[in-house]
Protein backbone atom coordinates (compact mmCIF):
# COMPACT_ATOMS: atom_id res chain seq x y z
CA UNK A 1 0.00 0.00 0.00
CA UNK A 2 1.32 3.38 -0.89
CA UNK A 3 -0.19 5.28 2.01
CA UNK A 4 1.26 3.01 4.70
CA UNK A 5 3.10 5.09 7.30
CA UNK A 6 3.82 2.48 9.93
CA UNK A 7 3.97 -1.29 9.70
CA UNK A 8 4.86 -4.00 12.23
CA UNK A 9 6.06 -7.22 10.60
CA UNK A 10 6.28 -10.25 12.90
CA UNK A 11 7.59 -7.97 15.66
CA UNK A 12 8.28 -9.55 19.06
CA UNK A 13 9.46 -8.24 22.40
CA UNK A 14 9.97 -9.67 25.88
CA UNK A 15 10.46 -7.74 29.11
CA UNK A 16 12.78 -9.56 31.58
CA UNK A 17 9.91 -10.07 34.02
CA UNK A 18 6.92 -8.54 32.28
CA UNK A 19 4.61 -8.84 29.30
CA UNK A 20 5.62 -10.38 26.03
CA UNK A 21 4.61 -9.45 22.49
CA UNK A 22 4.65 -12.22 19.92
CA UNK A 23 4.43 -12.08 16.15
CA UNK A 24 2.83 -8.62 15.93
CA UNK A 25 1.57 -7.66 12.48
CA UNK A 26 -0.06 -4.29 12.16
CA UNK A 27 -0.48 -1.84 9.31
CA UNK A 28 -1.11 1.84 9.94
CA UNK A 29 -2.15 3.95 6.98
CA UNK A 30 -1.92 7.72 6.60
CA UNK A 31 -4.66 9.31 8.66
CA UNK A 32 -5.68 6.08 10.43
CA UNK A 33 -7.07 6.28 13.95
CA UNK A 34 -6.31 3.09 15.88
CA UNK A 35 -7.59 2.53 19.38
CA UNK A 36 -5.55 -0.01 21.37
CA UNK A 37 -7.19 -1.76 24.27
CA UNK A 38 -6.41 -4.77 26.42
CA UNK A 39 -5.84 -5.81 30.02
CA UNK A 40 -3.25 -4.02 32.21
CA UNK A 41 0.28 -5.25 31.58
CA UNK A 42 -0.63 -6.89 28.27
CA UNK A 43 1.98 -4.92 26.32
CA UNK A 44 -0.10 -2.07 24.86
CA UNK A 45 2.40 0.61 25.85
CA UNK A 46 5.29 -1.59 24.71
CA UNK A 47 3.74 -1.66 21.24
CA UNK A 48 3.95 2.15 21.07
CA UNK A 49 7.43 2.21 22.59
CA UNK A 50 8.63 -0.18 19.87
CA UNK A 51 7.34 2.15 17.14
CA UNK A 52 9.34 5.08 18.52
CA UNK A 53 12.42 2.93 19.26
CA UNK A 54 12.20 3.54 22.99
CA UNK A 55 12.50 -0.25 23.00
CA UNK A 56 14.00 -2.51 20.34
CA UNK A 57 12.12 -5.60 19.10
CA UNK A 58 13.73 -8.98 19.77
CA UNK A 59 12.50 -10.23 16.39
CA UNK A 60 10.75 -8.91 13.29
CA UNK A 61 10.89 -5.41 11.84
CA UNK A 62 8.98 -2.16 12.01
CA UNK A 63 8.76 0.07 8.95
CA UNK A 64 8.12 3.79 8.72
CA UNK A 65 7.12 4.94 5.23
CA UNK A 66 8.39 1.56 3.99
CA UNK A 67 11.86 1.93 5.54
CA UNK A 68 12.95 -0.22 8.51
CA UNK A 69 13.11 2.16 11.49
CA UNK A 70 16.54 0.77 12.37
CA UNK A 71 17.80 2.43 9.18
CA UNK A 72 16.40 5.84 10.13
CA UNK A 73 18.23 8.26 12.39
CA UNK A 74 16.44 7.80 15.77
CA UNK A 75 16.16 11.57 16.34
CA UNK A 76 14.62 12.06 12.90
CA UNK A 77 12.27 9.10 13.40
CA UNK A 78 10.98 10.41 16.72
CA UNK A 79 10.00 13.80 15.37
CA UNK A 80 7.98 12.02 12.67
CA UNK A 81 6.59 9.30 14.96
CA UNK A 82 5.79 11.34 18.06
CA UNK A 83 5.21 9.64 21.40
CA UNK A 84 2.93 11.18 24.04
CA UNK A 85 3.62 9.81 27.50
CA UNK A 86 0.90 8.71 29.88
CA UNK A 87 2.01 11.23 32.51
CA UNK A 88 2.62 14.64 30.91
CA UNK A 89 6.18 15.73 31.52
CA UNK A 90 7.14 19.39 31.38
CA UNK A 91 10.50 21.00 32.01
CA UNK A 92 11.26 23.92 34.33
CA UNK A 93 10.25 27.23 32.79
CA UNK A 94 7.26 28.76 31.10
CA UNK A 95 4.67 27.34 28.70
CA UNK A 96 6.57 29.04 25.88
CA UNK A 97 9.90 27.55 27.05
CA UNK A 98 8.30 24.11 26.89
CA UNK A 99 6.89 24.66 23.43
CA UNK A 100 10.26 25.87 22.16
CA UNK A 101 12.25 23.08 23.87
CA UNK A 102 12.37 20.81 20.77
CA UNK A 103 14.01 23.58 18.73
CA UNK A 104 17.04 23.51 21.03
CA UNK A 105 17.83 20.01 19.76
CA UNK A 106 20.14 19.68 16.76
CA UNK A 107 17.68 17.68 14.64
CA UNK A 108 15.06 20.45 14.84
CA UNK A 109 17.37 23.44 14.35
CA UNK A 110 16.42 23.85 10.71
CA UNK A 111 12.70 23.80 11.52
CA UNK A 112 10.82 27.04 11.60
CA UNK A 113 10.58 28.14 15.23
CA UNK A 114 7.05 29.26 16.11
CA UNK A 115 6.87 32.93 17.00
CA UNK A 116 4.75 34.42 19.78
CA UNK A 117 1.77 34.82 17.41
CA UNK A 118 1.94 31.13 16.35
CA UNK A 119 2.16 30.04 19.96
CA UNK A 120 -0.87 32.10 21.00
CA UNK A 121 -2.92 30.89 18.02
CA UNK A 122 -2.07 27.23 18.67
CA UNK A 123 -2.83 27.53 22.37
CA UNK A 124 -6.17 29.07 21.48
CA UNK A 125 -6.90 26.34 18.94
CA UNK A 126 -6.44 23.73 21.70
CA UNK A 127 -8.61 25.76 24.05
CA UNK A 128 -5.57 26.32 26.24
CA UNK A 129 -6.39 29.85 27.22
CA UNK A 130 -3.20 30.46 29.15
CA UNK A 131 -0.48 33.05 29.15
CA UNK A 132 2.59 31.62 27.31
CA UNK A 133 4.77 33.13 30.02
CA UNK A 134 3.00 31.19 32.77
CA UNK A 135 5.10 28.68 34.70
CA UNK A 136 4.37 25.29 33.10
CA UNK A 137 4.61 23.45 36.40
CA UNK A 138 1.64 25.44 37.71
CA UNK A 139 -0.72 24.06 35.03
CA UNK A 140 -3.31 21.40 35.80
CA UNK A 141 -2.58 17.84 34.64
CA UNK A 142 -5.10 18.24 31.82
CA UNK A 143 -3.53 21.50 30.64
CA UNK A 144 -0.08 19.93 30.85
CA UNK A 145 -1.18 16.98 28.74
CA UNK A 146 -2.57 19.29 26.05
CA UNK A 147 0.62 21.35 26.21
CA UNK A 148 2.66 18.17 25.67
CA UNK A 149 0.50 17.16 22.70
CA UNK A 150 0.82 20.65 21.18
CA UNK A 151 4.60 20.55 21.72
CA UNK A 152 4.79 17.39 19.60
CA UNK A 153 2.26 18.60 17.03
CA UNK A 154 4.26 21.73 16.27
CA UNK A 155 6.90 19.39 14.79
CA UNK A 156 4.23 18.13 12.34
CA UNK A 157 4.56 14.39 12.98
CA UNK A 158 3.11 11.81 10.59
CA UNK A 159 2.12 9.51 13.46
CA UNK A 160 1.06 10.35 17.00
CA UNK A 161 1.54 7.54 19.53
CA UNK A 162 -0.59 8.29 22.60
CA UNK A 163 -0.08 6.14 25.67
CA UNK A 164 -3.25 6.46 27.73
CA UNK A 165 -3.19 10.25 27.36
CA UNK A 166 -6.42 10.73 29.30
CA UNK A 167 -5.93 8.28 32.17
CA UNK A 168 -4.93 10.96 34.69
CA UNK A 169 -7.44 13.57 33.54
CA UNK A 170 -10.80 14.76 34.81
CA UNK A 171 -13.81 14.16 32.49
CA UNK A 172 -13.74 17.68 31.03
CA UNK A 173 -10.01 17.56 30.23
CA UNK A 174 -10.43 14.05 28.86
CA UNK A 175 -13.04 15.21 26.39
CA UNK A 176 -10.83 18.10 25.29
CA UNK A 177 -7.86 15.79 24.65
CA UNK A 178 -10.05 13.29 22.79
CA UNK A 179 -11.57 16.01 20.63
CA UNK A 180 -8.14 17.45 19.97
CA UNK A 181 -6.85 14.01 18.88
CA UNK A 182 -9.74 13.64 16.46
CA UNK A 183 -9.12 17.10 14.97
CA UNK A 184 -5.44 16.30 14.51
CA UNK A 185 -6.41 13.00 12.89
CA UNK A 186 -8.78 14.75 10.47
CA UNK A 187 -5.81 16.87 9.35
CA UNK A 188 -4.05 13.64 8.26
CA UNK A 189 -1.98 12.56 11.26
CA UNK A 190 -2.24 8.84 12.00
CA UNK A 191 -3.05 8.15 15.63
CA UNK A 192 -2.39 5.07 17.74
CA UNK A 193 -4.01 5.60 21.10
CA UNK A 194 -3.85 3.23 24.05
CA UNK A 195 -7.05 3.64 25.98
CA UNK A 196 -8.59 1.98 29.00
CA UNK A 197 -11.73 4.06 28.92
CA UNK A 198 -14.91 3.47 26.99
CA UNK A 199 -13.85 6.11 24.51
CA UNK A 200 -15.44 5.84 21.06
CA UNK A 201 -13.92 8.31 18.60
CA UNK A 202 -16.32 10.30 16.44
CA UNK A 203 -13.98 9.83 13.47
CA UNK A 204 -13.62 6.48 11.62
CA UNK A 205 -11.36 4.25 13.67
CA UNK A 206 -10.04 0.72 14.08
CA UNK A 207 -9.86 -1.03 17.41
CA UNK A 208 -7.26 -3.61 18.28
CA UNK A 209 -6.93 -5.62 21.46
CA UNK A 210 -3.60 -6.75 22.89
CA UNK A 211 -3.97 -9.94 24.90
CA UNK A 212 -1.55 -12.71 25.79
CA UNK A 213 1.13 -11.04 23.71
CA UNK A 214 -0.90 -11.05 20.49
CA UNK A 215 -3.19 -8.54 18.82
CA UNK A 216 -6.61 -9.05 17.43
CA UNK A 217 -8.51 -6.51 15.38
CA UNK A 218 -12.08 -6.22 16.51
CA UNK A 219 -13.61 -3.77 14.15
CA UNK A 220 -12.68 -2.02 10.97
CA UNK B 1 65.00 19.91 61.35
CA UNK B 2 65.56 16.25 62.20
CA UNK B 3 63.56 13.37 60.65
CA UNK B 4 60.56 11.82 62.37
CA UNK B 5 61.01 10.08 65.73
CA UNK B 6 61.16 6.34 65.06
CA UNK B 7 58.36 4.20 66.49
CA UNK B 8 59.59 0.88 67.88
CA UNK B 9 57.62 -2.29 67.14
CA UNK B 10 56.69 -2.57 70.82
CA UNK B 11 55.35 0.95 70.87
CA UNK B 12 53.47 0.30 67.63
CA UNK B 13 51.71 -2.58 69.37
CA UNK B 14 50.36 -0.07 71.91
CA UNK B 15 48.35 1.28 68.97
CA UNK B 16 46.28 -1.90 69.14
CA UNK B 17 44.71 -0.45 72.29
CA UNK B 18 42.60 1.73 69.96
CA UNK B 19 41.17 -1.37 68.29
CA UNK B 20 40.55 -3.00 71.67
CA UNK B 21 38.57 0.10 72.74
CA UNK B 22 36.48 -0.08 69.56
CA UNK B 23 36.02 -3.85 70.10
CA UNK B 24 34.77 -3.33 73.67
CA UNK B 25 32.25 -0.77 72.38
CA UNK B 26 31.07 -3.29 69.80
CA UNK B 27 30.64 -6.03 72.42
CA UNK B 28 28.87 -3.77 74.94
CA UNK B 29 26.39 -2.44 72.37
CA UNK B 30 26.03 -5.71 70.45
CA UNK B 31 27.23 -4.15 67.17
CA UNK B 32 28.75 -7.47 65.99
CA UNK B 33 31.68 -5.60 64.46
CA UNK B 34 34.37 -7.63 66.28
CA UNK B 35 35.06 -9.85 63.27
CA UNK B 36 35.28 -6.89 60.86
CA UNK B 37 37.50 -5.00 63.30
CA UNK B 38 39.87 -7.99 63.58
CA UNK B 39 40.01 -8.62 59.83
CA UNK B 40 40.35 -4.89 59.13
CA UNK B 41 43.22 -4.55 61.60
CA UNK B 42 45.08 -7.58 60.23
CA UNK B 43 44.51 -6.48 56.64
CA UNK B 44 45.63 -2.91 57.20
CA UNK B 45 48.80 -4.03 59.07
CA UNK B 46 49.61 -6.65 56.43
CA UNK B 47 48.80 -4.45 53.41
CA UNK B 48 50.66 -1.39 54.71
CA UNK B 49 53.69 -3.44 55.79
CA UNK B 50 53.79 -5.10 52.38
CA UNK B 51 53.40 -1.69 50.72
CA UNK B 52 56.23 -0.30 52.87
CA UNK B 53 58.63 -3.05 51.85
CA UNK B 54 57.51 -2.91 48.22
CA UNK B 55 58.05 0.85 48.07
CA UNK B 56 61.45 0.45 49.69
CA UNK B 57 62.44 -2.05 47.00
CA UNK B 58 60.98 0.04 44.17
CA UNK B 59 62.60 3.25 45.48
CA UNK B 60 65.98 1.54 45.66
CA UNK B 61 65.67 -0.03 42.21
CA UNK B 62 64.64 3.19 40.45
CA UNK B 63 63.14 1.16 37.61
CA UNK B 64 60.49 2.65 35.35
CA UNK B 65 59.11 -0.85 34.69
CA UNK B 66 58.34 -1.44 38.37
CA UNK B 67 56.72 1.99 38.62
CA UNK B 68 54.48 1.11 35.65
CA UNK B 69 53.57 -2.25 37.20
CA UNK B 70 52.66 -0.60 40.49
CA UNK B 71 50.66 2.04 38.57
CA UNK B 72 48.72 -0.72 36.78
CA UNK B 73 48.04 -2.60 40.02
CA UNK B 74 46.93 0.54 41.92
CA UNK B 75 44.57 1.69 39.17
CA UNK B 76 43.12 -1.80 38.74
CA UNK B 77 42.28 -2.02 42.44
CA UNK B 78 40.84 1.51 42.36
CA UNK B 79 38.47 0.45 39.55
CA UNK B 80 37.59 -2.76 41.44
CA UNK B 81 36.74 -0.77 44.58
CA UNK B 82 34.53 1.62 42.58
CA UNK B 83 32.72 -1.41 41.13
CA UNK B 84 32.01 -2.55 44.67
CA UNK B 85 30.72 0.86 45.75
CA UNK B 86 28.34 1.55 42.86
CA UNK B 87 25.10 -0.47 42.84
CA UNK B 88 25.02 -3.23 40.23
CA UNK B 89 23.78 -1.99 36.84
CA UNK B 90 22.92 -3.56 33.52
CA UNK B 91 25.32 -1.12 31.87
CA UNK B 92 29.00 -2.20 32.03
CA UNK B 93 31.25 0.44 33.55
CA UNK B 94 34.39 -1.34 34.80
CA UNK B 95 36.61 -0.70 31.77
CA UNK B 96 35.60 2.99 31.41
CA UNK B 97 36.33 3.41 35.12
CA UNK B 98 39.75 1.77 34.83
CA UNK B 99 40.56 3.87 31.77
CA UNK B 100 39.46 7.04 33.51
CA UNK B 101 41.56 6.36 36.64
CA UNK B 102 44.61 5.49 34.53
CA UNK B 103 44.42 8.59 32.34
CA UNK B 104 43.87 10.87 35.33
CA UNK B 105 46.58 9.22 37.44
CA UNK B 106 49.12 9.45 34.63
CA UNK B 107 48.29 12.91 33.31
CA UNK B 108 48.04 14.78 36.60
CA UNK B 109 50.94 12.96 38.25
CA UNK B 110 53.13 13.69 35.24
CA UNK B 111 52.30 17.40 35.40
CA UNK B 112 53.07 17.50 39.13
CA UNK B 113 56.31 15.49 39.07
CA UNK B 114 57.73 16.77 35.78
CA UNK B 115 56.61 20.40 35.71
CA UNK B 116 55.96 21.47 39.31
CA UNK B 117 58.26 19.36 41.50
CA UNK B 118 60.70 18.95 38.59
CA UNK B 119 61.71 15.46 39.70
CA UNK B 120 64.38 13.89 37.48
CA UNK B 121 63.40 11.53 35.97
CA UNK B 122 59.71 12.48 36.13
CA UNK B 123 58.75 8.94 37.17
CA UNK B 124 61.02 9.00 40.25
CA UNK B 125 59.11 6.46 42.40
CA UNK B 126 59.39 8.51 45.61
CA UNK B 127 57.26 11.22 43.98
CA UNK B 128 55.31 9.45 41.25
CA UNK B 129 53.82 6.68 43.41
CA UNK B 130 52.57 8.60 46.48
CA UNK B 131 51.26 11.52 44.42
CA UNK B 132 49.58 9.14 41.99
CA UNK B 133 48.16 7.22 44.93
CA UNK B 134 46.50 10.34 46.28
CA UNK B 135 45.06 11.08 42.83
CA UNK B 136 43.78 7.51 42.42
CA UNK B 137 42.27 7.55 45.92
CA UNK B 138 40.43 10.82 45.42
CA UNK B 139 39.41 10.03 41.85
CA UNK B 140 38.02 6.76 43.18
CA UNK B 141 35.65 8.58 45.54
CA UNK B 142 34.68 11.11 42.86
CA UNK B 143 33.99 8.40 40.30
CA UNK B 144 31.88 6.36 42.70
CA UNK B 145 29.81 9.46 43.57
CA UNK B 146 29.46 10.53 39.91
CA UNK B 147 28.48 7.08 38.64
CA UNK B 148 26.03 6.51 41.47
CA UNK B 149 24.42 9.89 40.75
CA UNK B 150 24.32 9.21 37.00
CA UNK B 151 22.55 5.87 37.38
CA UNK B 152 20.14 7.01 40.10
CA UNK B 153 19.21 10.16 38.12
CA UNK B 154 18.60 8.15 34.95
CA UNK B 155 16.18 6.00 36.92
CA UNK B 156 14.49 8.87 38.76
CA UNK B 157 14.26 11.13 35.70
CA UNK B 158 13.48 8.49 33.11
CA UNK B 159 10.23 10.21 32.04
CA UNK B 160 12.05 13.53 31.50
CA UNK B 161 14.85 11.92 29.47
CA UNK B 162 12.40 9.96 27.33
CA UNK B 163 10.23 13.06 26.83
CA UNK B 164 13.26 14.87 25.36
CA UNK B 165 14.21 11.84 23.23
CA UNK B 166 10.66 11.79 21.87
CA UNK B 167 10.99 15.42 20.81
CA UNK B 168 14.10 14.64 18.77
CA UNK B 169 16.85 15.05 21.36
CA UNK B 170 19.98 12.97 20.91
CA UNK B 171 21.03 10.87 23.94
CA UNK B 172 23.64 13.53 24.81
CA UNK B 173 21.05 16.32 24.60
CA UNK B 174 18.47 14.36 26.57
CA UNK B 175 20.92 13.61 29.37
CA UNK B 176 22.87 16.88 29.49
CA UNK B 177 21.32 17.99 32.82
CA UNK B 178 21.95 14.58 34.40
CA UNK B 179 25.53 14.66 33.12
CA UNK B 180 26.12 18.11 34.64
CA UNK B 181 24.65 17.12 38.00
CA UNK B 182 26.72 13.92 38.16
CA UNK B 183 29.91 15.79 37.24
CA UNK B 184 29.21 18.42 39.87
CA UNK B 185 28.50 15.78 42.52
CA UNK B 186 31.90 14.19 41.85
CA UNK B 187 33.78 17.49 42.01
CA UNK B 188 32.18 19.06 45.08
CA UNK B 189 34.06 17.04 47.79
CA UNK B 190 37.47 18.10 46.48
CA UNK B 191 36.34 21.74 46.22
CA UNK B 192 35.00 21.57 49.78
CA UNK B 193 38.37 20.11 50.79
CA UNK B 194 40.04 23.30 49.55
CA UNK B 195 37.61 25.45 51.54
CA UNK B 196 38.39 23.72 54.85
CA UNK B 197 42.13 23.23 54.33
CA UNK B 198 44.17 24.93 57.05
CA UNK B 199 41.02 26.00 58.91
CA UNK B 200 39.41 22.72 59.89
CA UNK B 201 42.28 20.31 59.45
CA UNK B 202 45.94 20.01 58.63
CA UNK B 203 45.67 17.96 55.43
CA UNK B 204 47.29 14.52 55.16
CA UNK B 205 50.32 15.22 53.04
CA UNK B 206 51.29 18.28 55.08
CA UNK B 207 50.83 16.32 58.31
CA UNK B 208 53.14 13.59 56.99
CA UNK B 209 55.82 16.04 55.97
CA UNK B 210 55.67 17.92 59.27
CA UNK B 211 55.92 14.64 61.21
CA UNK B 212 58.86 13.68 59.00
CA UNK B 213 60.58 16.93 60.04
CA UNK B 214 59.98 19.21 57.05
CA UNK B 215 59.69 22.96 57.44
CA UNK B 216 55.91 23.66 57.68
CA UNK B 217 56.18 26.49 55.13
CA UNK B 218 57.73 24.04 52.66
CA UNK B 219 55.12 21.40 53.52
CA UNK B 220 52.44 24.00 52.72
CA UNK B 221 53.70 24.33 49.14
CA UNK B 222 53.32 20.62 48.55
CA UNK B 223 49.91 20.65 50.16
CA UNK B 224 48.74 23.51 47.92
CA UNK B 225 49.83 21.55 44.86
CA UNK B 226 48.01 18.50 46.20
CA UNK B 227 44.76 20.39 46.82
CA UNK B 228 44.82 21.92 43.34
CA UNK B 229 45.70 18.67 41.59
CA UNK B 230 42.93 16.82 43.41
CA UNK B 231 40.32 19.27 42.10
CA UNK B 232 41.60 18.78 38.57
CA UNK B 233 41.86 15.01 38.91
CA UNK B 234 38.33 14.56 40.24
CA UNK B 235 37.03 16.79 37.42
CA UNK B 236 38.94 14.96 34.69
CA UNK B 237 38.22 11.47 36.06
CA UNK B 238 34.50 12.18 36.47
CA UNK B 239 34.26 13.83 33.05
CA UNK B 240 35.90 10.90 31.23
CA UNK B 241 33.90 8.21 33.02
CA UNK B 242 30.59 10.05 32.59
CA UNK B 243 31.23 10.59 28.89
CA UNK B 244 32.06 6.92 28.37
CA UNK B 245 29.41 5.39 30.65
CA UNK B 246 26.73 7.97 29.79
CA UNK B 247 26.93 6.88 26.15
CA UNK B 248 26.60 3.23 27.13
CA UNK B 249 23.34 4.00 28.96
CA UNK B 250 21.65 4.29 25.56
CA UNK B 251 21.13 1.63 22.92
CA UNK B 252 21.70 1.92 19.17
CA UNK B 253 18.22 3.37 18.75
CA UNK B 254 18.96 6.09 21.29
CA UNK B 255 16.80 4.18 23.79
CA UNK B 256 17.53 4.39 27.50
CA UNK B 257 18.93 1.12 28.85
CA UNK B 258 19.31 1.96 32.57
Amino acid sequence: MTNMVLEFKRAAFKWPDGPELKNINLKVGKGDFILITGPSGSGKSTLLRLASRLEEPSAGIILFNGIPITEINPEMLRRKVAFIQQTPTVTDGSVKDNLLLPYSFAVNRKSQVPDDKDIRENLKKLRLDINPDKDASSLSVGQRQRLCILRSLLLKPAVLLMDEPTSALDPESRLLVEKMSEEVNLEGTAILMVSHSEYRPSVPYRKITVKDGRITEERQ
Amino acid sequence: MNGAIEISTGNLAIGLIFIVIAGIMSVIHGLKLEKDLTIGTIRSIAQLTAMGYLLKIIFSMESAVFVIILFAVMTFFAAEIIKGRVKKQNVPYFLPTLFSVQITFFLITYIVTALIVEAKPWWTPQYFIPIGGMIAGNSMSALAISLDRLFSDFKAKRALVEMKLCLGASPAEASSEIFKDALKAGMIPSINGMMGAGLVSIPGMMTGQILAGSDPTEAVKYQIVVMLMLVASTAIASFIVLKLVGGRCFGKGGNLLV
